[in-house]
């Protein structure tokens, strides 16, 4: 199964849209026991924002101490909070692709989990209440958030696999997905072939590589959805969000359910609707959305032409 | 009208209370504070006026037989599945497999329907007063559907029985179906139904049965299968 939820909200924030993420959330434990996360799109920072996963090593502090070294010789920077998993990070006026290099060098299992201007990522095996407790993410503000519990169903549970996965690559580009993408493994091949880096064996990551891909070929995120539907096979509800655009995408045969409920304010996304009921006041419509179909919204005060900075190389 | 209220119950016992007054003949009952929760009401085998105030989850009024049930608001996944009597009245919208596999009774979808309504549908009257997903009608086999508005593509695949009639544009019929337009006596039953409900809907109506080319194994499809495995 797995649960993915989104909400936008339509002023552009600052809005909590961080407790709303996790409202919707908690309804669909459910839906996945194995592991939760949100990402979430907040106050622009005055460069980069960093989520990294320390790893399995026996030396947490070290690896920390390690990385902001790292990551102090390309910029300054600040690790702004630490849990024995995930380190923060900020960091002025960096490479991506050069920083994360930088940091994923520290040790085979050391991840950047997100990277962005507005973007950050946290997730960790259990359940989603954890998430509030462990990284206080129901108290952050912002424009939009997506989230996702997991149910495991072909690869292994650690917080590497669990979702929303950054589009390595791309800063502010996260996806959530249910559902399972039944030429991952023809995909995988070629865009290893072409150089693309996978991280986990979970089929979901390739959403991310994919959209990744078509925005550094000049797509819009709204052309690579579309494309997505026919490119992307098997059966799938995903929801895609970059620092200015929330958007989703759902298979041709509608196999994984996805509800939508837009009111003036807000756009509410999901698999089921006791979610949408716990993030939008009563009197909305919610509607299952159609075969094939794609959704996008433009965050307030952005121009829908605005697509992520290219720097650094490709994934 | 009694009520009961599902704010801190279970499904479950939301779901034995209202078992437990119907037991004691109650003829109307109000579900408040639905939150959008599965199973809402399912398996009520009475003749029984059962309204609940808001959205419901997966498969509301399942497996009823005899029930009045009215959801005000929209329905997820397979509202009144398998039902064998009664009827279901949803005022919003529903999601995927409305009416899957009922063997009669009435559901009324005021909004859209999403994929697959009506899909194995072995009796009964499936009424959509607005728009209906893909497939809709996937594998019926006895019944009818009535679709105000328009159908996404695969309208009626591999139906064996039943008829769908359709008001608005069809995208795309399924496979094996026989396309008309409904005669004056099958639009004056269409109008008594939908006034029934009170569900408008347009005068002329297209009307989809089974080709029934597929009922039976044909040899020539032999190089079909081989090619397909």
């Amino acid at each position: 199964m797995c649960g993915i939820v989104g909400f936008f909200d339509k002023s552009g924030g600052p809005a909590p849209v961080g407790a709303s993420a996790l409202a919707m959330l908690s309804t669909l434990g459910c839906r996945g026991p194995d592991s939760a996360g949100i990402a979430l799109w907040g106050q622009e920072a005055d460069g980069l924002v960093v989520r990294v996963k320390l790893g399995e090593g026996m030396d947490v502090a070290a690896r920390r101490r390690e990385i902001a070294r790292r990551a102090s010789r390309l910029g300054r920077a600040r690790v702004s909070a630490s849990g024995d998993s995930l380190l923060r990070l900020e960091i002025a006026k960096a490479d991506p692709a050069e920083l994360a290099a930088a940091i994923e060098d520290v040790a085979p299992d050391v991840e950047v989990v997100s990277m962005g201007r507005r973007l950050e990522i946290v997730k960790q095996v259990g359940a989603p209440q954890s998430l509030d407790r462990d990284f206080g993410i129901g108290k952050l503000l912002g424009s939009h958030a997506l989230g996702h519990t997991r149910l495991s169903t072909e690869s292994r549970v650690d917080l590497s696999h669990s979702q929303p996965f950054w589009a390595h690559g791309v800063p502010d580009l996260a996806v959530v997905h249910n559902g399972h993408i039944t030429n991952y493994h023809q995909l995988r091949r070629r865009y290893e072939q072409e150089g693309a880096r996978f991280y986990t064996e979970n089929d979901s990551e390739i959403i991310g590589v994919y959209l990744a891909r078509k925005l550094h070929a000049g797509a819009s995120l709204a052309e690579a959805l579309r494309d997505s539907v026919s490119e992307l096979d098997g059966s799938f509800s995903y929801l895609a969000a970059t620092a200015d655009q929330f958007g989703f995408a759902r298979d041709p045969f509608c196999l994984k359910p996805l509800i939508v409920a837009e009111t003036d304010g807000a756009v509410a996304v999901a698999n089921e609707e006791i979610a949408l009921a716990a993030a939008v006041p009563k009197g909305y419509r919610a509607r299952e959305v159609g075969a094939g179909a794609v959704g996008l919204w433009q965050r307030s005060g952005t121009a829908p032409g605005a697509r992520p900075r290219r720097r650094g190389k490709a994934a | 009208m009694t009520t009961v209220d599902c704010a801190s119950r279970s499904v479950r016992e939301i779901n034995e209370a209202i078992r437990r007054l119907v037991k004691d003949g109650a003829s109307e009952i109000l579900v408040a504070n639905p939150g959008a929760r599965h199973n809402l009401a399912v398996a009520v085998l009475t003749d029984v006026a059962i309204t609940i105030d808001g959205p419901v989850g997966y498969y509301a009024g399942g497996m009823s037989d005899g029930a009045r049930l009215t959801i005000r608001g929209s329905a997820g996944w397979g509202v009144a599945e398998g039902m064998l009597s009664g009827t279901v009245v949803v005022e919003g919208n529903a999601g995927n497999g409305a009416a899957a596999s009922i063997r009669g009774g009435t559901v009324v979808v005021r909004g859209d329907a999403a994929a697959r309504a009506g899909i194995a549908m072995k009796g009964g009257l499936l009424v959509i007063g607005g728009d209906t997903g893909y497939m809709t009608g996937f594998m019926m086999q006895r019944g009818r559907i009535i679709v105000c508005g328009n159908a996404e593509p695969a309208l009626a695949d591999s139906m064996y029985e039943g008829t769908i009639f359709v008001g608005g544009e069809i995208a795309e019929l399924g496979n094996d179906t026989v396309v008309s337009d409904a005669t004056p006596g099958e639009r004056a039953e269409i109008r008594t139904a939908l006034s029934r409900y009170g569900v408008k809907g347009p005068d002329a109506f297209r009307k989809i049965v089974s080709g029934r080319k597929l009922w039976n194994y044909d040899k020539k499809d032999l190089d079909v299968w081989k090619a397909a495995f």
